[in-house]
């Protein structure tokens, strides 16, 4: 139950926070975001409302996690609330894209042996 | 013990050495010649497409390296790990990879499952980003790589991929790290050009995204290219309207806007921001006509408080009457 917060709060959000600073920093202030106005349909299965998302767990995640504090700041700034909440999802177990090196050659292999041979068909569903 | 051990040795050793054999058998289907979308070349290689050698765990800043500096952004490898690399990770997530390009004053566009709309962008012009699983579903290694090329007669793709400058995979072999990988693949897009096969809510979302860090102009570039594409989406107009209200072209954004709620008249965000240009047009009696029929009640909080605040600046600039308003207010928009 420790935990469940930071995942469910990772799981599920409708993107009311997607709004952002809600307005575009210009002189007369009360110009919506497009990015406010777009309807984002995957958003809608998505059950866990947060319409406040403090950045700051994410921010110390993200130090725990081996980034230095300065450039942490920068990547978060970069981000809006629907991709901070996604980050906040993925950190843990999302695929992270590495390493060429074919550690895992063998399985690959033989799975591709089976694939060409017809033994299996990973895209009959497809 | 042992003696299961053994059996599924044997049995795993039997598997193989009929696969081997079943191989002389069996041939399948090529890949490439069945995808190809009609128009598209047979072969493609964009080998002007830069390399980067990537270091240990670090493709994801390559291949983000490669596919911003073939459009033409400046940037590094190196410049680009503290942007994408997650060190407890050993790797770069899809999000920020999907991010990290706007920094650059470019778009990234998700592309779609189908290995059709990967072949497209390489028949535009365009190296596309993938996400290779070389392990297992409960085993994963990922890689990120950059597809430069095709060629349908051999059934190859042509890769930039880790330490190697150019690599040729059989399509089957790519197609089944690529399927492990759940079949992600994103480009990077300069403001102006839409993918081929690109989807108008994915592509106007990520124009939006683009919206809030971009120059006006490079905003208008991305949402001028949607509006030609795609004249019927309201959020096309929408986004080049506050291109050009950003820019100081109030009566161009507002005639964006009024064209958005013609298409769709119950965009309230569209009212919004078209009674704010008239406001700033010095129409106050018809950016409050706007506004008027709208139930701020039914709204969600920050759009509320938007058309709110809309509302008050209105009422500080003392709406009167449609006939004592500037000529230029009547009716244009």
């Amino acid at each position: 139950m420790k935990h469940s917060p930071w995942r469910k709060f990772a799981v599920g959000i409708l993107s009311i926070a997607i709004f952002n600073t809600g307005m575009v920093g210009t002189a007369s202030a009360a110009i919506a975001d497009t990015a406010s106005l777009v309807t984002i349909d995957r958003a809608a299965d998505m059950t866990v409302v947060r319409t406040h998302l403090d950045r700051a767990d994410v921010r110390a995640k993200m130090e725990e996690m081996g980034i230095e504090a300065t450039a942490v700041d920068r990547r978060l700034a970069n981000l809006n609330d629907r991709e901070l909440h996604q980050l906040a999802a993925d950190m843990q177990n999302a695929p992270a894209g590495g390493d060429a090196v074919w550690i895992v050659g063998a399985v690959f292999i033989v799975l591709i042996i089976l694939e060409l041979t017809g033994v299996i068909d990973i895209f009959k569903k497809t | 013990m042992k003696k299961r051990v053994a059996g599924l040795a044997a049995r795993f050793i039997f598997l193989l050495a009929s696969t081997v054999l079943l191989s002389a058998c069996v041939t399948r289907e090529p890949f490439i010649p069945a995808h190809l979308p009609a128009g598209a070349q047979s072969s493609v290689e964009l080998a002007a497409t830069p390399f980067f050698p990537q270091d240990k765990y670090q493709c994801g800043p390559a291949a983000l390296a490669t596919v911003l500096v073939a459009s033409n952004a400046e940037t590094t490898p190196e410049a680009l790990v503290p942007v994408v690399y997650l060190p407890a990770r050993k790797g770069s997530l899809q999000v920020e990879m999907r991010a990290a390009p706007r920094q650059f004053g470019r778009l990234s566009y998700p592309l779609s499952r189908h290995l059709e709309s990967v072949i497209e962008e390489l028949a535009a012009g365009r190296p596309v980003l993938v996400l290779h699983n070389y392990g297992l579903s409960f085993w994963p290694k990922w890689h990120y790589a950059v597809v430069i090329g095709y060629d349908a007669a051999s059934d190859k793709f042509i890769m930039r991929s880790g330490k190697k400058r150019r690599t040729e995979w059989r399509a089957r072999t790519f197609m089944v790290a690529w399927h492990n990988g759940g079949r992600w693949a994103m480009v990077v897009l300069r403001p102006g050009e839409i993918p081929v096969s690109a989807d108008p809510t994915l592509y106007l979302e990520a124009a939006a995204d683009f919206e809030r860090g971009a120059s006006p102009a490079d905003s208008r570039l991305a949402f001028d290219a949607a509006v030609q594409r795609w004249p019927g989406q309201s959020v096309a107009w929408i986004g080049r309207g506050t291109a050009e209200y950003r820019a100081g072209n109030i009566s161009d954004a507002a005639r964006d806007y009024a064209t958005a709620l013609r298409i769709d008249p119950g965009n309230v965000g569209a009212r919004n921001n078209l009674a704010q240009s008239l406001l700033d047009l010095g129409c106050p009696t018809r950016a409050l006509e706007q506004l008027r029929a709208v139930n701020t009640d039914a709204l969600a909080s920050p759009l509320k408080e938007a058309v709110l605040d809309t509302r008050k600046h209105i009422e500080l600039a003392k709406p009167s009457t449609l006939v004592g308003e500037p000529s230029r207010c009547t009716s244009q928009y």
